[in-house]
């Protein structure tokens, strides 16, 4: 064993055999540990959770539609407007900040699908594929459709889960071909169960989805656009996005100020963006407290030592006397600084996950336990347990071994 | 192994300055048993701090060992502090909270190399002053007499040149002082050199040699011829 490997085995015994030192020692320390790790634990649960509600929610797409009205919950009929086409969705793509998905969108009611002697009216959509990204859907058999069937204005369809079910009682729509308007389409996927949006009027799950560039060539057979949707990368870059989005189309629109615009870009409520910015501000908040909770726990174990290094100046002598070196004792003194550091911050951090965790088990707060709270205590403890522990050390290097020595008493 | 020349040691604390050695000469030769004695005040712990590369003179020569350390740097005279010295002191400086058996293996911990099986080593020098048996019991669990054993084997374990002690019967009893002192003598006997300091005349008799200090001089300086021949053994018969 090395010299400095057998100062901090005896460091380890000491401590050992006067526990009441080092409890006292790391009692801060571990307040603020706990209170860190609560605050890493409840921040993670928090934003997940409101990731969670932007995903379900779309709360990151901006939706235009043509015709100028505006239209909060999905139109009862379809605009059929002249007025979106898609090299709008091109320019968006090119010239908004924070968009990185666009999707032009056709629909048009009263689509006939129809499988054998199975059939019904239907709404369908033409769509680009980055579409099932922006609208936060998902495919639960087979798959969604792709830049080659783009290409190719193929025949084939994603089905609604009503669709689906209407037409193929006993399953196994991927695969087969449905007659879209008397045309032969084959069955690309069908979508997971989505439900009626919040107004009951748009059914998520009675519709099928077609390339756009099938819809626009074949199906429809018109230029005209009813949406184009886009993605934004930032939830609270939304309401700016949305705004460059109204100038960038009304210049191309040739829309004169004052004029009433005929597209409507309708962004979502930003409350949930509010509630991110609200969640971060207080976990910043959190997240100071704890630092100065940390800090005043290093102050706790610096000043136990320096009072501990006047305690033990006798000690520190005899150790001198010993053959110790003042780089010895130094380092005695910050071992012992950190390894108080480190078992204060190994009961913080179990405590805060423990505490966070029952918060959000009782469902008082969003929570969730990674690795993050166990390295970052790690790392804050060695830190503090070097910093808080130099000035200690550097005392007892200097603490004069002939003047110790002469102390009374055994 | 000793050789001290012009030894000067003076303490300056503004506006006062205290000249506490003022010339120290002397020499001890291996296995050589010496007792330094004076009044308090005469400058003997000084001299003995600086014997023990604890402080440096401010003037002179100090050469231990063949080493001349007068100028020697902190880790230079720590070294020499674990390798060539043992201490003894009047109120035995031993760990509270460690066994007998940790505090002797206080100064390997210190030890340049690997000081290898450390417990039992501690075991055997516990057993050259006669306690193996105790060597799991904390300070407070011994004797004064018993303690100041276990302070010499801490002193002792890593074959120290010249073991050093500053009135280590000061704080016991007669009887127990006296079983110390035989084992000093043991130690010189078996050719041990010892510096002792003391201002008690009864134990500066089991001495080979006495230097008197007076006012940072030596001023006296006695052979002893009695303590020798037909000494009892005593406490220290199993050394």
């Amino acid at each position: 064993m090395s010299r400095s490997q057998r100062i901090a085995r005896d460091v380890l015994s000491s401590l050992a055999a006067q526990r009441s030192r080092g409890l006292l020692m790391m009692l801060g320390l571990a307040v603020g540990v706990a209170v860190l790790s609560a605050v890493i634990v409840i921040g993670q649960g928090t934003r997940e959770r409101i990731l969670g509600l932007v995903e379900q929610h779309g709360l990151d797409m901006v939706m235009v539609r043509a015709g100028g009205d505006v239209q909060v919950f999905a139109p009862q009929a379809d605009s059929g407007l002249a007025s979106l086409v898609e090299a709008d969705a091109r320019a968006i793509e090119a010239e908004v900040p924070y968009v990185d998905l666009v999707s032009a969108v056709q629909n048009q009611r009263g689509i006939s699908v129809v499988y054998e002697d199975r059939a019904l009216i239907t709404r369908a959509f033409g769509v680009e594929p980055p579409w099932l990204a922006i609208r936060h859907r998902d495919v639960a058999d087979g798959e969604f459709l792709s830049e080659s069937d783009m290409a190719a204005m193929a025949r084939v369809a994603v089905l609604g889960v009503k669709v689906a079910r209407a037409l193929f009682p006993e399953g196994g729509a991927v695969g087969r071909t449905v007659r879209i308007n008397n045309d032969p389409y084959m069955v690309k996927g069908v979508f997971i169960e989505l439900g009626a949006d919040a107004a009951g009027i748009d059914d998520w799950d009675d519709r099928v989805v077609v390339p756009l560039t099938t819809s626009a060539r074949r199906l429809f057979n018109r230029p005209y656009l009813e949406q184009i949707v886009f993605r934004v990368t930032d939830v609270r870059r939304v309401p700016e996005a949305a705004g460059r989005t109204r100038d960038l189309l009304a210049v191309r629109h040739g829309i004169a100020p004052g004029q009433p615009p005929d597209f409507f870009v309708r962004e979502p409520e930003d409350i949930e963006g509010a509630a991110l910015d609200t969640a971060s501000t207080l976990s910043a908040l959190l997240l100071a407290i704890s630092l100065v909770a940390l800090a005043a726990g290093g102050l706790v174990i610096m000043n136990l030592m320096v009072a501990s290094v006047s305690q033990r100046s006798r000690e520190i002598g005899l150790r001198r006397a010993m053959g110790a070196r003042a780089t010895d004792i130094s380092r005695q003194f910050l071992f012992e600084a950190l390894f108080v550091a480190l078992a204060g911050g190994a009961v913080g951090v179990a405590a805060g996950t423990a505490i966070a965790a029952a918060l959000g088990a009782a469902g008082i707060a969003s929570s969730r336990v990674t690795w993050v709270p166990f390295a970052v205590a790690l790392v804050a403890c060695v830190v503090i347990g070097l910093v808080f522990g130099i000035h200690p050390a550097r005392r007892a290097a200097r603490v004069d071994p002939a003047a110790s020595l002469r102390g009374r008493a055994a | 192994m000793i050789e001290v020349e012009d030894l000067t040691r003076t303490y300056r604390r503004a506006p006062l300055e205290t000249q506490v050695l003022r010339g120290v000469t002397f020499r001890v030769r291996r296995g050589e048993f010496v007792v330094i004695m004076g009044r308090s005040g005469s400058g003997k712990s000084t001299l003995l701090n600086i014997l023990g590369l604890l402080d440096q003179p401010n003037g002179g020569r100090y050469v231990l060992d063949g080493t001349d350390f007068s100028r020697a740097g902190d880790d230079e005279r720590s070294a020499a502090r674990n390798r060539k010295l043992g201490f003894v002191f009047q109120q035995f400086h031993l760990l509270e909270r460690a066994s007998a058996l940790r505090n002797v293996t206080l100064p390997l911990l210190y030890a340049e190399q690997d000081p290898g099986d450390a417990a039992g080593r501690a075991e055997q020098a516990l057993q050259a002053v006669g306690l193996a048996h105790r060597a799991r019991h904390l300070p407070s669990e011994l004797s004064g007499g018993e303690q100041q054993r276990v302070a010499i084997a801490r002193a002792l374990i890593n074959d120290p040149a010249v073991i050093l002690a500053d009135e280590p019967t000061g704080n016991l009893d007669a009887q127990s002082g006296r079983e110390i002192l035989e084992i000093f003598r043991h130690l010189a006997d078996a050719g041990r050199t010892l510096v002792l300091v003391t201002h008690d005349r009864s134990i500066a008799a089991r001495a080979d040699r006495i230097l008197v200090l007076d006012a940072g001089r030596i001023v006296g300086q006695e052979t002893v011829a009695s303590h020798a021949a037909g000494a009892p053994p005593g406490a220290a018969g199993h050394l």
